[in-house]
């Protein structure tokens, strides 16, 4: 509660100007023409480079949306003060899951490449894999995948609208509805999210299983979520947005956020790892034989360096947290490792003697990123930028760290 | 009320006999508040006015008096990480001299020593050295147990548990002074401000 936090808040515009919203969506809309272009002339020279790249591309933005719908319902079920002010950063981001149902559509095009269990002669070679014939079913996946969608839009759509609402209603009653619909939602997001995982990316080995592979996938979204609520507020800070709203207390708890989550990823990847590598099972162990050989190896054990040893100590000091140039260092870094761990998923079923880049990779994922983010920033247009109903935001923005 | 008083003072000086402690010289000029804002306030300006040796009591932990009064953060979390360090290193001393020197035993095929295999171990070891480290370093920091403090003495502390903040002035500030001192805390707002001798 120092002075500077009491008397400084007020000069902060809760609503984006019409010149910087038009400014931002410029840059996505030329983004989104350049990438779809190259996406469509890499799709006509090479389809099956396209759709490996492309999945890559779909599951990573699938995964933040999912890391932001998550997050946001647990702000309102634990009533969080700290986090009000960014909140609707945090909620439009969340909203861009209903897009991924569009950004789905595509696949569909390259099930045949993409998933082994497309082949029903192999389906039924085996005892195993004729078990799963009638879950790993074409029709029924097109049909899961629509019901997971169908489920994630109407509760991140139901939780927008009601915070929209309250941004004039102000009211207790409205709060306690929203944290009604974020209890189910939680399981929206874990259980319907791990089954979408195990469809999307699990499932590219039909004969292989494990059960943590969906939280693997989650807490890859978790992260890149809070990396992209990170560098979002960093690029308004710079801009002079929000600047009083969210300060260095703030991004010291979303420093904790990049660095918690990075402790979660380490410990579902160790998890994973050691109770295969215990087991010695060849059909559980085939995944990291296949990424152990070749150049995959190489890239199979820089991931716990980059990926854990890296961010973990350069965050474990307080005064790093707080540092605006290393936090948003850090949180690009997470979103680029958290594109490599789903890389590392994907790859190795279709390039088996090492990692290959490739612009289309580059491409797919500008489709993406700018479809999904034009969605995001669309919703800057007409809303507070700032949850200003909130009955917490006050305490949100004297909020200090003990 | 005055009776209380009374009981109150004897029961410490029972307590200071008993135990051996207290030196029965100036401890402190102590005044109390009546919200955290007025505390925080009244330590900014008390620092201002050049006194180091500054102390607070409060019934939670109030938001930004640390800084107000110069308290620096405390040292222990680098003592958690030498131990966490040592419970590492413990774990993996203790496994390798298990598994491979005093009573190598192939199990499932798998090799006497292995980092995958002591990883929970060595994790779970080096979150108890961290947490023991931590409980006891709480101790050690803050001069735990300690059955009698000056502080006692001033005659409305135990409100400092329920509903008033109080600054202290230390008497080895190097600018402690009894009379000015005292009229410094009145003048910002303190109240039942006291010289505590203890």
């Amino acid at each position: 509660m120092s002075q500077s936090h009491s008397h400084a808040h007020h000069t902060d515009s809760y609503s984006l100007e019409a010149s910087r919203f038009n400014a931002g969506r410029n840059v996505m809309v030329f983004a989104a023409l350049l990438s779809v272009a190259a996406s469509v002339a890499g799709y006509l020279s090479d389809p099956n480079r396209f759709f490996e790249s492309y999945l890559i591309a779909f599951t990573f933005t699938a995964a933040i949306g999912l890391g932001a719908f998550f997050f946001v319902q647990v702000q309102y079920l634990t009533g969080s003060a700290w986090s009000v002010g960014m909140r609707r950063v945090m909620e439009n981001v969340m909203t861009t899951l209903p897009v991924g149902l569009i950004l789905f559509l595509p696949l569909l095009g390259g099930l045949d490449h993409l998933y082994p269990w497309m082949n029903r002669t192999l389906m039924a070679s085996n005892k195993v894999l004729a078990a799963k014939s009638s879950y790993l079913e074409k029709d029924f996946f097109i049909e899961r995948s629509v019901v997971y969608f169908v489920l994630w839009t109407i509760w991140a759509l139901m939780i927008y609208r009601n915070s929209i609402k309250q941004d004039t209603e102000r009211s207790a009653e409205r709060m306690h509805s929203i944290s009604r619909w974020s209890a189910p939602g939680l399981f929206m997001a874990v259980v319907v999210g791990s089954l979408a995982s195990f469809d999307w990316l699990m499932s590219l080995m039909p004969g292989w299983y494990s059960t943590i592979f969906g939280l693997y996938y989650l807490s890859n979204g978790a992260l890149g979520f809070i990396a992209v609520v990170t560098l979002v507020l960093l690029s308004f800070r710079k801009n002079g947005i929000l600047a009083h709203t969210v300060q260095e207390e703030h991004y010291h708890d979303l420093g904790k956020w990049l660095f918690a989550l990075t402790c979660f990823y380490a410990y579902i990847a160790t998890s994973q790892y050691i109770l295969i590598w215990y087991a010695d099972l060849p059909e559980e162990t085939i995944f990291y034989r296949m990424r152990s050989v070749g150049s995959w190896l190489p890239f199979s054990l820089s991931l716990p360096v980059l990926r854990f040893f890296f961010p973990f100590f350069t965050l474990l000091c307080r005064p790093m947290k707080r540092k605006f140039t290393i936090i948003g260092f850090i949180a690009a870094w997470s979103l680029l490792m958290v594109y490599m761990d789903l890389y590392w998923l994907v790859m190795p079923n279709f390039h088996a003697e090492g990692p290959a880049f490739h612009w289309l990779d580059l491409a797919t994922l500008g489709t993406t990123v700018s479809i999904t983010g034009l969605a995001f920033w669309g919703r800057f247009q007409k809303n507070k930028i700032v949850p200003v109903g909130d009955l917490r935001l006050e305490q949100s923005l004297h909020f200090e760290n003990v | 009320m005055a009776d209380q008083q009374v009981s109150r003072d004897q029961a410490l000086e029972a307590l200071k006999e008993k135990l051996g402690v207290g030196r029965d010289k100036t401890y402190a000029a102590m005044g109390a508040f009546t919200t955290p804002e007025e505390l925080v306030e009244a330590g900014k300006k008390i620092y201002g006015m050049g006194y180091r040796k500054l102390d607070a009591m409060s019934p939670f932990p109030v938001h930004g008096i640390d800084d107000a009064i110069g308290i620096p953060r405390s040292k222990l979390g680098w003592m958690v990480v030498c131990f966490a360090l040592a419970g590492l290193f413990t774990a993996q001393a203790l496994m390798y001299y298990v598994g491979v020197i005093n009573y190598p035993l192939v199990i499932g095929g798998k090799p006497l020593f292995d980092f995958t295999f002591t990883i929970p171990v060595t994790f779970e070891l080096t979150v108890l050295f961290s947490g023991i480290s931590c409980t006891l370093g709480i101790f050690a920091f803050n001069g735990l147990p300690q059955l009698y403090h000056p502080s006692m003495k001033y005659k409305i502390s135990h409100r400092a548990s329920d509903d008033r903040f109080i600054l202290v002035v230390e008497a080895d500030d190097p600018k402690f002074d009894v009379q000015k001192t005292t009229a410094d805390l009145k003048s910002l707002g303190a109240q039942e401000v006291e010289v505590v001798v203890g």
